[in-house]
């Protein structure tokens, strides 16, 4: 059997997956349920600590690192200044869209890692080829 | 049902037979509930008691990150 490749997670993956009410927590569910190798990012943990923190309150964002922490097939990569040029450059040739940082970083690091799939809802995710799982599955 | 032995510290007892007073169950019962807790029965691993550890009542909320994180646009 052949080697599972990397799949990467974005933030919308995260959420979808604990929020029980999103349109895609059955999906995520199953994915997360029997993982390949995933890779995300550090602006994407901050990035979903955000969103619980002004969505709920701390305690939730402190469940959600939590959640990340449970994960282990999930390596979180560290973002430095070599990853911010590489997304400034990115933000700058797609600079019609409303891509975050963190969405940038994303993309760089897909490209970088030859990842072939990107655990996401959100179509931003998908601007430089690699395919979304939503759209796979 | 297999019968084990554990040590607790005098504070973790006491807080333990608090919370199952409180509850209304046995101190072993309050046990087994959180060992379930920390370890999912089924072989599902450990990270899948966060799925749908909230309901925010939108469907769309995955999609709708960054309204929240960076604030909507006027």
């Amino acid at each position: 059997m052949a080697a599972r490749t990397e799949a990467y997670v974005d933030t919308a993956a995260l959420i979808a997956f604990a929020d029980g009410s999103d349109s895609h927590h059955a999906l995520f569910r199953r994915l997360f349920a029997q993982p390949p190798p995933l890779i995300t990012t550090t602006l994407v943990v901050a990035e979903g600590h955000g969103w619980f923190l002004r969505r709920f309150d701390p305690a939730r964002a402190l469940q959600f690192l939590a959640m990340v922490e449970a994960m282990r097939p999930l390596r979180v990569a560290a973002v430095g200044l070599r990853e911010q040029k590489a997304a400034t450059l990115l933000l700058r040739r797609f600079a019609d869209q409303a891509l975050t940082l963190a969405d940038a970083v994303g993309l760089h690091l897909m490209t970088a890692r030859r990842v072939t799939s990107c655990w996401s809802t959100d179509r931003h995710m998908g601007l430089t080829g690699v395919p979304l799982v939503i759209h796979q599955h | 049902m297999i019968r084990t032995q554990i040590s607790l510290s005098e504070q973790e007892y006491e807080a333990a037979k608090l919370e199952a007073e409180r509850l209304g169950i046995s101190l072993a019962e309050l046990l087994r509930r959180s060992l379930r807790n920390m370890v999912p029965p089924g072989g599902e691993p450990p990270w899948m008691r966060f799925a749908a550890m909230l309901s925010s009542g939108n469907p769309h909320s995955s999609q709708q990150i960054d309204d929240v994180v960076y604030g909507r646009k006027d």
